[in-house]
């Protein structure tokens, strides 16, 4: 466990000597919110209602959301595992008494909690900002529910970020391919825009894949949108996706080590 | 001047090995486009005019908007800069009888040429598919103005890459610096929305800079929104900037000359 | 006089980085910068056709001194010239009589085939079509790579590499050469082929080279000077062969001695015991010292057999100038 605990330290002073980098991450967030939120100012300038949201929810949703997505983000783990593979550093995993995915689970943490510290004061600077807009659940068991839910999705994107990042193992060509696999995954889970502004098909389409879960669903559970009943159906699902992806990851990285090892890459 | 040719030359057969990741970026964008088509269907929806915009002049905007983005657009050509200086490679351009940023210049040209093709594809699908919701009406000089327009809007996102990529010299972060400043710009060239949604102040703050010139002016043009002799002055607004870009950007490259020699990177 | 260097000194600015996690939370707000002298008011010259080695530990300022004789690095003070020209002023007309090899940076078009690379830099250095067809076929041909010519460079090995590395440096012809680690990371046999190729090109070439290497193989074989770089400063300039007498003090003594030979006790007091067997005994003893030591194993009871006073290694003496490195 220790050696889990030193890489989550190790990578963090990673972090800190970044620190442009990090400041530079956070200062495009802010302005990425504050874009969303004058162009929906301007709609809702004319109108009072867009697909079933007034002002409030659109903007409770951006901020909130915004929020949400940076307690589930791993900052573009895909690219770190692709250089490992391509780069050959893997190696230097396989030799050593630990597992790799123990170890992209632990670095990817650590890599996320200054990430987080950060997000969650920006996040707070936004919520206060836009406090009369927002609108916040009372009940506590509904709080809970959405910590649930969010804990789960930062797993559940972390194992679809290590997937992705496996690609690296077939193919060098992958920036696009990571690229739009992950504009993909953010338009199904909703980061656009809300899913529900699109058919009923298409939101119970994607109500069956894990996307959905890590961001537009716990937004729906925060907005009052969903019942707490409904909640905890997803939160089952959200489990079994964990799983199911769990075992794709064992599948893949059996597969891509077998590569891995005949190429030599 | 064969040797800027040779370099176009094999930079543009560099890319075609790269052909599969580049078309892979197309799927990607295609969702962002779509992303936000979906969201201006719905508000039109219940709402007549935006701002002075219909549900097709929007939809064209957006579609426009992001075509014109593909034509002028760099690539992160920063990136290419930035790597040059950090890697060192800088000094094999250095040691040679050639200037660097005559260099860099020819490279980015033979760099989009590849891109250029995919783009071609995506706006056939895309214009496909939005047919009958696009405004097409253009007369000659318009589009002879149009296409100057564009022409020298790549070369200002290329001048402002370069410049970014010369952050390089100073410091070894640029990842984050480059996302916010890549955001900043699309914000305030109107990219993502026309900037005339915006509180008239910032309207007319980023008409001061060159940005609102590569995008918003040329579609408003397009949508006939301003006149062929407001589309000149657009124009020459946008030389005016290209020549002040290409002042700073050989200040910055003696300054930052003066560092890679002082420090040897 | 090719290349003439006085009181050349550099001096680089950098931040002082400390482990631990709390150091680099305090490194968000404030930094210790620091200073390091990678050069210090270094001298020396070299006439046209010299192929020169510079030694030296990691660190000790051979590659700032090639990355100023080649125009990368301006120097904090001192001058340089190099064929006439001042490096750092960079003119086209000296960047066309030189070229720059590192070892573990290249100048190839990584996806791309080696050729391509070839026939840019030809456009770059305005070389003839004919000196291009002349100049490459014949490094080709000494180099044998014909058959790699098509390849990627990705997919090149390392050897492959480096040899297309020199080709494309050597098109224009250049008069100076400096050669960075030219055989860093290449097997045995690979470093042994650049190692004749620059042999013989220099030899025929009339090409004044400066090599910096950290395999004693490559100065052995090719370097009858060589300039010794440590902390900045230079600590040696002169022969191969009179190196040793510098840093070597000692001359070696081999004995043999017949029958069972001897104990080691015996002969521990003649001088440094280096190596040892009942028949065969190598000593240290102090140059100077070395004909009396002699006469003294003759004269004493030992079985001697033969004896033999040599002089110490060369790559015994760099491994001892490069164990100082800190």
């Amino acid at each position: 466990m220790k050696k889990y605990l030193t890489v989550f330290k190790t990578q963090l002073q990673h972090t800190l000597t970044h620190r442009a980098d990090f400041f530079g991450y956070r200062i495009a967030n802010i302005f990425e919110i504050l874009i969303q939120i004058v162009v929906w100012s301007a709609i809702f300038g004319t109108t009072q209602q867009v697909g079933g949201y007034n002002y409030s929810e659109m903007i409770t949703y951006i901020v909130v959301g915004r929020a949400f997505s940076f307690f589930t983000a791993n900052f573009g783990l895909e690219h770190v595992i692709a250089r490992q593979i391509q780069f050959g550093e893997l190696s230097n995993f396989i030799v050593k008494p630990m597992s790799y995915l123990k170890y992209l689970v632990s670095m990817s943490t650590s890599r996320s909690a200054l990430g987080l510290i950060s997000a969650i004061i920006t996040s707070l600077i936004l919520i206060v900002i836009f406090s009369n807009y927002i609108i916040a659940p009372q009940n506590p068991a509904l709080w809970l529910l959405i910590i649930a839910m969010l804990i789960l999705g930062y797993l559940t994107h972390l194992f679809i970020t290590i997937l992705i990042g496996f690609i690296a193992f077939w193919t060098v060509d992958i920036s696009g391919i990571f690229f739009s696999v992950k504009a993909l995954e953010k338009f199904a889970a909703g980061v656009y825009f809300p899913l529900n502004l699109l058919p009923a098909a298409f939101v119970n389409f994607s109500l069956a894949l894990p996307f959905a879960y890590t961001f537009y669903f716990p937004i729906q559970l925060f907005l009052g949108k969903t019942t707490i009943h409904d909640g905890l159906i997803g939160l089952a699902i959200q489990i079994a996706w964990l799983l199911a992806l769990y075992f794709m990851i064992k599948g893949l990285w059996r597969l891509g080590l077998k590569k891995y090892e005949s190429v030599g890459i | 001047m064969k040797k800027y040719w040779s370099i176009i030359r094999n930079e543009i057969q560099r890319q075609f090995t790269y052909r599969i990741a580049i078309a892979a970026y197309a799927f990607g964008n295609i969702a962002e486009l779509v992303a936000l088509a979906i969201i201006w269907t719905v508000v039109y929806q219940s709402i007549e005019v935006v701002k002075g915009y219909n549900a097709s002049e929007m939809i064209s905007y957006v579609v426009f908007a992001w075509f014109f983005s593909f034509l002028t657009t760099t690539y992160a050509f920063e990136a290419n800069v930035a790597r040059d200086i950090h890697m060192g490679t800088l000094s094999n351009i250095l040691v040679k009888p050639m200037g660097y940023l005559k260099y860099m210049m020819t490279v980015a040209t033979g760099r989009i040429f590849v891109a250029l093709l995919v783009v071609l594809i995506q706006v056939i699908i895309v214009f496909y598919f939005f047919w009958d919701k696009l405004i097409f009406s253009i007369d000659f000089p318009t589009a002879l103005l149009l296409a100057a327009m564009l022409v020298v809007s790549y070369l200002i996102n290329l001048l402002l890459s370069i410049l970014i990529g010369f952050i390089g010299f100073w410091t070894a972060e640029i990842a984050g610096i480059y996302l916010a400043l890549k955001i900043i710009k699309n914000f305030l060239s109107g990219f993502y929305f026309p900037i005339n949604l915006l509180p008239a102040t910032l309207v007319k703050i980023s008409l001061f800079f060159p940005f609102a010139y590569t995008a918003f002016i040329p579609i408003q043009l397009y949508l006939g929104k301003i006149s062929f002799a407001e589309g000149l002055r657009g124009l020459a607004v946008e030389i005016v900037w290209l020549v002040i870009l290409y002042g700073i950007i050989k200040i910055v490259w003696r300054f930052g000359l003066k560092k890679y020699e002082s420090v040897g990177i | 006089m090719i290349i003439q260097v006085r009181n050349l000194s550099k001096t680089y600015e950098y931040y002082k980085k400390q482990s631990g996690l709390w150091a680099s939370v305090k490194g968000l707000f404030r930094r210790e910068k620091l200073y390091k002298k990678a050069v210090k008011e270094i001298n020396f010259s070299i006439e046209e056709g010299e192929l020169v080695g510079f030694l030296g530990p990691n660190g000790a300022g051979k590659t700032t001194t090639l990355k100023m004789l080649s125009g990368i690095l301006y120097p904090t003070s001192g001058e340089a010239k190099v064929l006439g020209y001042t490096p750092w002023e960079r003119e086209a007309a000296y960047q066309k009589q030189f070229a720059l090899v590192m070892g573990q940076k290249n100048q190839l078009w990584w996806d791309l085939p080696a050729m391509e690379s070839f026939i840019l830099n030809k456009e770059i250095y305005e070389v003839t079509d004919a000196d291009f067809k002349e100049n490459l076929d014949e490094l080709v041909e000494l180099l044998d790579i014909k058959d790699v010519l098509d390849v990627q460079v990705r997919k090149l090995s390392l050897g492959q590499r480096m040899k297309c590395e020199l080709v494309a440096a050597l098109l224009h012809k250049p008069k100076v050469l400096f050669l960075d680690e030219p055989t860093i990371g290449l097997d045995v046999v690979a470093q042994k082929n650049i190692r004749d190729f620059i042999k013989s090109y220099n030899e025929k070439n009339k090409t004044t080279i400066i090599l910096t290497s950290h395999y004693m193989e490559d100065v052995k074989e090719l370097c009858k000077r060589v300039i010794i770089i440590e902390n900045g400063e230079i600590g040696y300039d002169g022969d191969l062969t009179s190196l040793i007498e510098k840093y070597a003090p000692y001359k070696v003594l081999k004995v043999t001695f017949e029958g069972g030979g001897v104990r080691e006790e015996e002969v521990r007091k003649f001088g440094e015991v280096y190596k040892f067997t009942p028949n065969n005994v190598t000593l240290r003893v102090p140059r100077e010292k070395a004909k009396n030591v002699a006469r003294d194993i003759l004269s004493s009871n030992l079985p001697v057999d033969d004896i033999l006073i040599d002089e110490v290694e060369i790559s015994d003496v760099v491994r001892k100038i490069f164990s100082k490195e800190k």
